[in-house]
């Protein structure tokens, strides 16, 4: 091509545009304000404000009474709610994830329950932690499996991983039997006791679990290219596709980070319960999904974070701990969670629509 | 002028219906090619099959003189292929940033993003090539974007990564004046880089202006294949709307009927 092209001219030149170079943070300051401004509408903000509302409105009312609402006393935050916290919000996370990656398992109590009782007759026979390591192997092949039924039959993920649920909760028995599984007497030593189920004081070991997890959840999703193509995945498949990734690659990743989810989660339970009776643990399905949804994690995929899935599951459980520390019948414990969960549900579909 | 990419006796089938029919080109290196035609006549399906999202059902791909035997995604972009597709092809929940870089991210060397990085670059193409108005940040989530502007989105991303052959599906459908000119003076430019482009549009105007070669399809069979010195805009009229007819009558001489 070596004669000189006349530039293509369609209309009079404009007026010079506004360059988005120019209209970018200098400061630090500036571009901390930028960062907030577009985490708005994403769920993690607006629940964590609803969160600290409400821990504000129990200590005061702890302070005020301490002796009828005892949020504060060392008994309450270490026994009750550093101990529920963590495996529920280890949970969302599992849930969470798969959620965004625009996948759901209903499978998840079911697991719970095969994962402690694998926890629980491994450490007998080969101690902790090996115990842990199968438990945690034992969740990603029970995922995986979910899983590749999923991808490969094209079935909702909703109907497949309710059968499943049946099937591992059988499972489960057919390995256990149905009396409850036990550990033997020394096989909790002192220091499985320590590291899973550690009474400090104020909080327990497994809110060390829940930090450890949460942060490097966090940096997975949001900082690692493995965490954009799950959302790019749950986000619009077809778009992912066109650009190289693979959906069924991705769903099935998502679904494997569940089972470790689960996994580590199932250990902590059992660490504390010391004891798992298959068929016991099918409503923390729902809880776990509940929690991600609450956090602003988006039935049909694309969207969600870490932070909200950690908030959304403490927000339940502060919430319920809160109504059991005021007496309030066990039936309307039920009634006021469930409510609450519906209103954040919406509250965060509502903020969905102001994400920029 | 060396070929880059040749279709030969390309056909589509979906179930019972023939979308495309026994369709041969071929892409010089460095060439602008306009592939024009009317509503349905196949060029998105011929898009696709160029950029390997949709497979053919019979035909051969030849790329620099030697065919492809499974022509898929992975396998076009490791040679270089990028597409605007009509639909734009963006994932409304992510930002501007994440969308151009998704599956092709910036990162260390153990995967975590490098996202400043990304974001100047997202602002810098934003800003050069394709001048749209009104996008504030590279942050934004392309759900808060117009058509027009998400459009952009989805140029910037292929501009980036295009290292051969660039195609673009009706790529300013949805553009102002002046983002339309920006982007076709960026096809004239991209020839001095030895970069091809296919463009579909249906503004014979704009495909005249820049094209070197137009290719015309018309109920998913070509029906033109000429030199831009070969024909001229109402030569190209007359295929697009009236098909071989058409042609036929025009290079008799008769007018538009
Ligand atoms: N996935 C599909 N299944 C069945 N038929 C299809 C499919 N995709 C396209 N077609 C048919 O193939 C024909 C060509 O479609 P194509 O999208 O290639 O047209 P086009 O030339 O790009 O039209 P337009 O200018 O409107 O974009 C149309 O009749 C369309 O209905
Ligand atoms: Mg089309």
């Amino acid at each position: 091509m070596s004669v000189k092209e006349p530039p293509v001219v369609l209309e009079e030149p404009a007026p010079e545009r506004r360059r988005l170079a120019d209209s970018q943070p200098a400061t630090t300051v500036d571009r901390l304000k930028d960062n907030l401004y577009y985490l708005r509408g994403r769920g993690a903000l607006e629940i964590s404000g609803v969160y600290l509302a409400i821990v504000i409105g129990f200590v005061v009312t702890s302070l005020v009474n301490p002796a009828g609402f005892a949020f504060l006393n060392s008994n309450n935050l270490s026994g009750v709610l550093s101990q529920n916290i963590p495996v529920l919000a280890i949970l969302a996370i599992g849930a969470g994830v798969l959620m965004i990656a625009g996948e759901f398992d209903l499978s998840i109590g079911a697991t719970i329950g095969l994962c402690g009782v694998v926890f629980i007759r491994t450490a007998n026979s080969a101690g902790w932690p090996v115990a842990f390591a199968a438990t945690v192997a034992v969740g990603i092949a029970v995922a995986v499996i979910n899983g590749l039924i999923v991808v490969s039959t094209k079935i909702p993920s909703f109907i497949a991983t309710l059968g499943m649920s049946f099937f591992w909760t059988g499972v489960s028995i057919y390995v256990n039997g149905n009396t409850p599984a036990t550990f033997f007497p020394g096989v909790r030593t002192d220091t499985m006791v320590n590291l899973m189920a550690g009474n400090y004081g104020y909080f327990r070991s497994q809110l060390v679990w829940l930090v450890v997890v949460g942060i490097a959840a966090w940096f997975l999703l949001h900082r690692h290219r493995a965490g954009n193509k799950v959302f790019a995945v749950g986000g619009n498949a077809a778009a992912a596709a066109a650009v190289s990734i693979k959906p069924k690659a991705v769903r099935l990743q998502a679904f494997a980070f569940l089972g470790v989810m689960v996994g580590i989660a199932s250990s902590l339970y059992v660490a504390r319960t010391s004891g798992m009776q298959p068929g016991t643990t099918e409503s923390y399905t729902l809880l776990a999904i509940a929690a991600a949804v609450v956090g602003g994690c988006s039935l049909t995929g694309g969207r969600g974070s870490v932070t909200g899935m950690v908030v959304g599951g403490a927000l339940i459980l502060t919430i319920e701990n809160g109504l059991v520390l005021g007496n309030a019948p066990g039936f309307y414990v039920q009634l006021f969670l469930g409510v609450a969960i519906v209103i954040a549900a919406v509250f965060n579909k509502f903020m969905e629509g102001k994400a920029t | 002028m060396s070929t880059l990419l040749g279709l030969e006796g390309v056909s589509k089938n979906y179930g019972p219906n023939t979308v495309l029919k026994d369709v041969s080109f071929q892409i010089g290196k460095g060439e602008v090619v306009g592939l024009l035609g009317d509503n349905g006549a196949g060029k998105s399906t011929l898009v696709k099959i160029m950029s390997g999202v949709v497979s053919m059902s019979s035909g051969r791909y030849v790329w620099d003189g030697e065919e492809v035997n499974r022509v898929s995604r992975p396998e076009t972009e490791r040679r270089g292929v990028e597409t605007i597709f009509q639909d734009s092809a963006l994932v409304p929940t992510m930002s501007i940033t994440r969308n151009i870089f998704a599956g092709r991210e910036i990162t260390n060397r153990f995967g975590f993003l490098k996202l400043r990085a990304m974001d100047a670059i997202t602002t810098e193409i934003l800003d050069s090539v394709v001048a749209i108005e009104g996008i504030r940040s590279a942050k934004q989530l392309v759900s808060s974007l117009s058509g027009g502007q998400a459009q952009a989105v989805a140029i910037a991303r292929a501009v980036h990564f295009k290292r051969s052959l660039l195609i673009l599906d009706e790529p300013t459908s949805a553009l102002a004046v002046r983002a339309t000119e920006a982007l076709l003076n960026y096809l004239v430019q991209l020839k001095s880089e030895g970069v091809s482009s296919v463009l579909v549009t249906h503004n014979l105007h704009h495909a005249y202006k820049v094209c070197d070669r137009h290719i015309v399809m018309n109920h998913g069979r070509k029906i033109l294949d000429t030199t831009r010195e070969d024909t001229s805009v109402e030569e190209l009229t007359a295929a697009v709307v009236e098909g071989a007819e058409g042609v036929k009558r025009f290079r008799q001489g008769k007018p538009l009927a």
